[in-house]
């Protein structure tokens, strides 16, 4: 199989996934009672009035016509117009989505480090008392719910010994600029970018600090699911006969597990990290609401009280794609470095 | 003589409640991953019969407004303080596992009951029944089960069966996985081609042959699936989609979030311990057991 066959393979058995999980949402939320009209009118409004918004958002269409029209739009990037303030959804995720991709960069960061280190060291010591400990942590890591986690970290840090802050990205009303050169104007969203661009180092390190609980938060919580991928998988590694002759050749033990095996192992370790994506991001939702962070988690929980039905459904869509694209994504990247995987 | 002996006790061993026993003899023997599954299983039954007796042994009514100043540390007469609208911290914590641990039950047995037999036939039958079914599960495998949970008690409403269906809905992939790649290899093995072979049925040989083979494998799944069942609960109540009228320690959670820039927290670590134990009890059982079948 060549890497582009692979690619298309791949890239067909992503879609009917996604048509099955935006179909789902998309019935799910119309079968039941409660719509968004009657939820922004009180009971004995004007039924012209009542008529007229249903009208405006396409709900008096048959449902098979809602459902075709959905997946029109959609295939030209149209995610629809909220129901609630009339803005399109697709402008709206896409503006919270810098805030979220910042958060998850962060905590895949905290998770990655905190995998690895604890990880390769309880393979070392595999079935010794560091094991066990190692075992333990994880466990318990993922016992926790990552907003309790957050509210002790924001009680500690936040409010007793006042070293960081709890809430929010940046202090209100700041904005990184972003890079301003003539006509050339880029603006990503990700604040520490922003605040580089724009030469701003103190607030490029005040965006770090905003950061940090919340990356810390969701990576830790994530790491346990990490150490026991890095565990195993070094486990494997180091039954490799290349991990032997190196031990035979009498190499010292520190050098034999991080020099050969960690490096060896360190590719695929990532690359099933990646695929964990979903994991990320589904913690996301509860670290921003937690935070406060406008990010694309908590627009789901915010339009999920309102009903509004193409919020959600964009959101969903969204994170639907999203996920398949960093899971192939990352497939693609280890299939081009490991070429054993296309075979 | 001893011969003879030990043949009668494994005859025995085929009666349900004499299985069952000699199951649990046989994770509690000694071996690796016992002191999980005894560790576990300390810390589930403490929070088990502790909700069972909470009208006995809880103080104050866990719902009753000010039986006490509101937000007061924990002192003699409220030995784990008093939340903002003034009710007795320690009843609540006492009563606090009641909806969450029945949620858990009714969502384990929906799975047990959606996912066991579409894994088995799926897996046995195979072809494009197979495919299609696999597609399907992966699809909603390889999303966010909290945003389908947020998604599903969102639009259906708060109550303890649309929790419980919101946590199969998404659970219910992960048993099918477990279960579709054990029956692949075990319908393979020369005992299931010999019970086809003199005409036994599909059924027959799926419920009296692989269906025993792959229970241990399901009780793993199943105590994660507690662990999960307890911390989608808890998330559920903590944006708001919870019965925040119970007491709840997810719901004390969401309240005591607001209390935090005070500093009250009291109201939130007690709670916040009693999810994490619980969560911790199932994670412990499952890895000793997933260690157990490891060594077997």
């Amino acid at each position: 199989m060549t890497l582009r066959t692979y690619i298309l393979t791949r890239i067909a058995l992503t879609l009917p996934m996604l048509l099955f999980l935006l179909s789902l949402v998309f019935l799910v939320m119309r079968i039941l009672p409660g719509n968004p009209v009657l939820l922004r009118f009180e009971k004995n409004a004007n039924p012209a009035l009542i008529a007229e918004y249903t009208h405006r958002l396409g709900l008096d269409l048959p449902l098979w016509q809602q459902y075709v029209n959905y997946l029109t739009g959609l295939l030209h990037g149209n995610l629809g117009q909220s129901m609630v303030t009339f803005d399109p959804v697709a402008n709206q995720i896409l503006s919270r989505f810098p805030a979220t991709l910042e958060l998850t960069i962060g905590a895949f960061i905290v998770a990655a480090v905190v995998g690895l280190v604890f990880g390769s060291t309880a393979a070392r010591r595999a079935g010794g008392k560091t094991d066990g400990t190692v075992k333990v942590y994880g466990i318990l890591i993922y016992a926790f719910p990552i907003f309790f986690l957050g509210m002790m970290l924001q009680l500690v840090f936040g409010i007793w010994l006042r070293w960081l802050p709890i809430a929010g990205r940046m202090p209100a009303g700041l904005i990184p600029a972003g890079l301003n050169l003539g006509s050339v104007h880029i603006q990503t969203g990700l604040y520490t970018v922003d605040s580089l661009l724009a030469g701003n180092i103190r607030e490029f390190f005040q965006a770090i600090e905003y950061l940090l609980l919340p990356c810390l938060t969701l990576g830790l919580v994530i790491s346990g699911v990490f150490v026991r991928m890095t565990r195993s998988n070094m486990l494997e590694t180091m039954k490799m006969e290349f991990v032997t002759a190196a031990r035979a050749r009498g190499l010292k033990d520190d050098t034999v597990v991080y020099g050969y095996a960690l490096r060896n192992a360190l590719l695929p370790i990532v690359t099933i990290m990646g695929l964990q994506f979903a994991l990320l991001l589904g913690g996301a939702i509860l670290t921003e609401t937690e935070f406060n962070i406008l990010g694309v988690g908590s627009y789901l929980v915010d339009r999920i009280n309102f009903r509004d039905y193409t919020a959600v459904q964009g959101t969903v869509v969204f994170l639907a794609i999203l996920i398949s694209m960093v899971s192939l994504l990352v497939d693609v990247i280890y299939a081009y470095l490991d070429p054993r995987i296309r075979l | 003589m001893i011969e003879v002996v030990k043949d009668q006790e494994e005859v025995e061993t085929f009666g349900l409640m004499p299985r069952a026993m000699h199951a649990v003899a046989s994770a509690l023997g000694p071996g690796s991953g016992r002191w999980f599954i005894v560790a576990g299983g300390i810390i589930i039954g403490f929070i088990v019969v502790m909700s069972l007796l909470a009208p006995l042994i809880s103080p104050y009514d866990p719902t009753t407004l000010f039986v006490g100043p509101d937000n007061s540390p924990p002192n003699a007469k409220f030995p784990l303080g008093t939340d903002q609208y003034g009710r007795d911290m320690l009843s609540r914590i006492i009563w606090g596992g009641r909806f969450m641990l029945t949620v858990a039950v009714m969502a384990v047995l929906l799975c047990l009951a959606i996912g066991v037999p579409i894994g088995l036939a799926s897996a046995y039958r195979g072809g494009t029944v197979d495919k299609v079914v696999s597609l399907v599960m992966d699809s909603m495998y390889a999303f966010p089960s909290l945003v389908l949970a947020i998604v599903i008690i969102g639009v259906f409403g708060v109550n303890a069966i649309n929790e419980a269906i919101a946590i199969a809905v998404v659970y219910v992939p992960s048993y099918y996985r477990v279960i579709r790649s054990q029956v692949l290899t075990i319908k393979e093995l020369p005992y299931v081609e010999g019970a086809k072979s003199i005409g036994s049925k599909s059924r027959h040989i799926l419920g009296s042959y692989i269906l025993p083979n792959i229970l241990p494998s399901v009780v793993v799944v199943a105590t994660i699936n507690f662990a999960d069942s307890i911390l989608t609960t808890a998330g559920l109540d903590f944006i708001g989609l919870g019965r925040l009228d119970l007491p709840d320690w997810g719901v004390d959670l969401y309240y005591g979030r607001a209390a935090l820039p005070i500093g009250a927290w009291w109201i939130i670590l007690f709670s916040g311990t009693m999810i994490v134990l619980s969560a911790l009890g199932f994670g412990l059982i499952s890895e000793g057991l997933a260690e157990r079948r490891g060594r077997e």
